[in-house]
């Protein structure tokens, strides 16, 4: 045995040395290719997916996002020429109390049969009628869907709806081929016409989709696209500059500057469509006092809320909704913060002594939603209310228990692709659509009716108008603002950037 | 080592004296409402390291409350919580763990299986799941932590009774004509103290931690009430930008949980007998 010499011999240290420049020369490489997007599969993680593989149990524009990869609705809206355009149809007609549709012909589903009228029917049927569906009111003035031939599609309304448009833009069609095959277990095996093939789900897991090679519309750059959701900030932040996923949606605000430095990261705005306001349930005491809802909207200042929690990155409301919606008035002004006038107004509604109220929220599913209600409380506080906060599960909070029941009294909530003021109005303040603020005004529901009826747009924008200022005098409800979605995604990710939170695998390709 | 357990007895209870001050003395101590929010100076950091001066010692939070107001503040549910689990979960464990070891049979085999069941739960688990039962609020949280720490002391008491029972000074007592309870709580019980009180200080602990977990988890108290667990689990989407939100209450923590595990390390060393002997 040759006795070993203390230490390193030249040889080895030389090695040694070579070994570790290498690796410290090949390190970041390697590290940044791990980074980079592939064409193969992307992976998102963002704070709302779908919560069951039922594809009509929910009424939220990220869910459509997730839906839309399989199944595809008759028209939808073009935020650019701000008119709605055909996808499964191909051209469509208002002829009074009907609006008839002619499909495009060609399209195929999934399994090979090819699209006609009778699945648009049964897709229609199913939103309207299944009890698990959310999106029947959709179709409350259709008595009838007529199909007269394979390509043609009549709905029959109960009276003139000059917005049906808007109602049938995220109605998605499935195969009735399929359905008649499947059952019940039809949504185990979910079949549309889409860009992408439903692959797998798993709640709280993935929601995986792979390419559609024979998509009608053109084959897409990305294989196989995964969503999973995650509902913390922080947790999707560290997987997107760990390289795990590819694209997240809501980076917080006080994170952008950071990330517009650093190296695989892009982070991309937009003014986003979804307003955020503070909804009232007027069937629980004491919001049935419209004082007592004035005195909230004197006592909530959302500029204060933009301008601190959100860095300035977003848009105040001056009335009912937004600027830059359809049927916005310019006249109408948002309650001026004023705490005393509030205190006031509760002493009026006889709560002399103060208020005690909840405010429901369900944390992480907007930005910083946590800070804005406990700001929100905070304000409210020196208002003249005593505010309990109460953070519910998403299911738990939209669901028959929540907010869908008519069970919260006062929550804080937002309205997702919000163009048109008749959207908000009809889902939220005309007597019977939903439960979900059981405000009823007969003067709201006439002008709203009548709207619905008026082909002539600036016509329309009167009645919503005047719609709104009954709004604003009642205030059903706290406007808040809109907010700027800040996406991140890895640097040679490119996709079409769009302002209702959906996260599409077809509006993205690899550099 | 004589000195060394003193010395650790010592740190150990200034510490805990300290965190008794602070929550007994917050309204005085406090240099702002721990609930005032101050939007237009969030996330200051400590005036120490640049930040407005005079202001805040310890910065302001992402909401611009005052962090050193918040800890002195959640020091507060840190000891209630932490103090009345330990004393009432010491209670239910002694008693039961009492009975156990000293009628034994029937009563031994019910309260065994009864603690085997508790303990077959991870104890941060269980908590959880309770508190998901209970819903959020202060009692809910101590009941929760009892029902899950009750089971120690009962493990210990019920063996020290079961070796004690056999000694001449228990035959004696008995011989004289005294009654089982007066036997037991008269002159067995006070002989696990030691112990108990050993086990009381690293329960205290470990339920501070639990506390700060289910904080963190948002299932501990509402968010109205400043907890450590909650001021972390609000800090960390900060961390980059303003690192002060999580280090501060991480540090208080740190610092309770060590000043306490110190006493109670220093206690066992006195108070064991096995290691009394040898000093």
């Amino acid at each position: 045995m040759t006795k070993k010499k203390a230490g390193m011999s030249r040889r080895d240290f030389l090695k040694t040395s070579a070994t570790l420049s290498a690796g410290a020369m090949l390190g970041p490489y390697i590290a940044r290719d791990a980074f980079a997007a592939s064409r193969d599969r992307v992976t998102i993680y963002h704070s709302s997916v779908a919560d069951s593989l039922h594809p009509y149990n929910h009424s939220s524009s990220p869910i459509y996002g997730n839906w839309q990869h399989v199944i595809e609705p008759l028209v939808e809206l073009d935020y650019q020429k701000q008119d709605y355009v055909g996808v499964l149809a191909e051209s469509w007609e208002f002829q009074g109390k009907r609006w008839v549709f002619k499909l495009k012909k060609g399209i195929k589903f999934h399994s090979g049969s090819p699209l006609t009228s009778k699945d648009v029917a049964f897709s229609i049927d199913r939103m309207k009628n299944d009890k698990l569906s959310l999106q029947g009111p959709n179709f409350k003035d259709v008595s009838e869907v007529q199909t007269p031939d394979d390509q043609t599609v009549i709905f029959v309304m109960k009276q003139p709806n000059a917005i049906f448009l808007d109602r049938l833009e995220n109605r998605f069609i499935l195969s009735k081929v399929a359905a008649d095959k499947y059952g019940d277990k039809l949504d185990q095996n979910p079949i549309g016409t889409g860009p992408y093939k439903y692959v797998s789900y798993q709640r709280g897991g993935n929601f995986v989709f792979t390419r559609n090679d024979d998509y009608w519309g053109g084959k897409a750059d990305i294989k196989e696209v995964v969503f999973r959701k995650v509902t913390e900030d922080a947790a999707r932040l560290a997987a997107l500059e760990a390289g795990q996923a590819d694209f997240i949606n809501n980076v917080p605000v006080h994170e952008v500057a950071r990330l517009q430095r650093h190296p695989r990261v892009r982070i991309d705005q937009i003014e986003g469509l979804r307003m955020f306001f503070l909804s009232f349930n007027v069937a629980h005491k004491p919001f049935d006092n419209k004082l007592v809802r004035q005195a909230v909207n004197y006592s909530v200042d959302a500029p204060a809320i933009v301008k601190n929690i959100f860095d300035g990155i977003g848009y105040p409301i001056n009335g009912p909704v937004g600027s830059s919606v359809i049927g916005a008035d310019p006249k109408l002004k948002r309650y001026p913060y004023n705490p005393g006038k509030a205190k006031e107004l509760l002493a009026q509604a006889g709560y002399p002594n103060g208020c005690d109220i909840q405010l429901y929220y369900s944390a992480g599913r907007y930005p910083n939603d946590r800070e804005v209600c406990q700001v929100v409380a905070a304000q409210m506080v020196k208002g003249g209310f005593r505010v309990e906060l109460i953070s519910q599960e998403w299911a738990l909070f939209w669901g028959n228990e929540g907010v869908n029941g008519g069970k919260l009294p006062f929550y804080y909530i937002g309205r997702g692709s919000l163009t048109d003021a008749d959207t908000l109005y009809d889902q939220y303040f005309r007597t019977g659509t939903t439960k979900w603020a059981n405000y009823s005004n007969p003067d709201v529901d006439k002008l709203i009716e009548e709207e619905q009826k008026t082909p002539d747009q600036k016509k329309r924008i009167v009645l919503l108008q005047q719609a709104g200022k009954i709004l604003m005098e009642d205030v059903p409800f706290v406007p808040l603002y809109n907010l700027a979605d800040i996406y991140g995604a890895a640097r040679n990710l490119v996709w079409k950037k769009r302002p209702d939170e959906r996260v599409v695998g077809l509006d993205m390709k690899i550099k | 080592m004589v000195r060394l357990r003193y010395l650790k007895i010592l740190v150990g209870g200034w510490i805990l004296f300290l965190l008794l001050v602070s929550g007994l003395a917050a309204p005085f101590l406090a240099p702002y409402n721990p609930q005032e929010q101050r939007l237009e100076s969030r996330l200051q950091p400590p005036s120490w390291m640049g930040g407005q001066s005079s202001s805040s010692w310890l910065g302001t939070d992402n909401l611009g409350r005052d962090i050193l107001s918040r800890i002195i503040y959640g020091s507060r549910i840190s000891l209630l919580v932490g103090a009345t689990t330990v004393i009432l979960a010491g209670l239910i464990g002694c008693f039961l763990g009492a009975i156990a070891g000293y009628f034994g049979h029937g009563t031994d085999e019910v309260v065994s299986k009864i603690t085997e069941i508790f303990l077959a739960f991870p104890f941060l688990l269980l908590a959880i799941a309770l508190m998901a039962f209970l819903g959020q609020g202060v009692i809910n949280l101590i009941l929760a932590l009892m029902m899950s720490r009750w089971v120690q002391y009962c493990r210990v008491v019920r063996g020290e009774v079961l070796s004690l029972k056999e000694r001449d000074f228990v035959t004696a007592a008995k011989a004289l004509g005294g009654k089982d309870f007066y036997v037991l709580f008269k002159h067995v019980v006070p002989n696990t103290f030691a112990s108990v009180t050993v086990i009381a200080t690293f329960a205290m602990a470990i339920v501070i931690i639990a506390e700060a977990s289910l904080s963190f988890l948002g299932l501990g108290v509402p968010a109205s009430i400043p907890t450590w667990g909650s001021m972390l689990s609000e800090g960390r989407s900060y961390m980059n930008r303003a690192p002060w939100l999580t280090i501060f209450p991480g540090l208080a923590i740190f610092i309770t949980v060590f000043g306490i595990n110190l006493l109670g390390d220093g206690l066992r060393d006195i108070l064991d007998p096995k290691l009394r002997r040898e000093a």
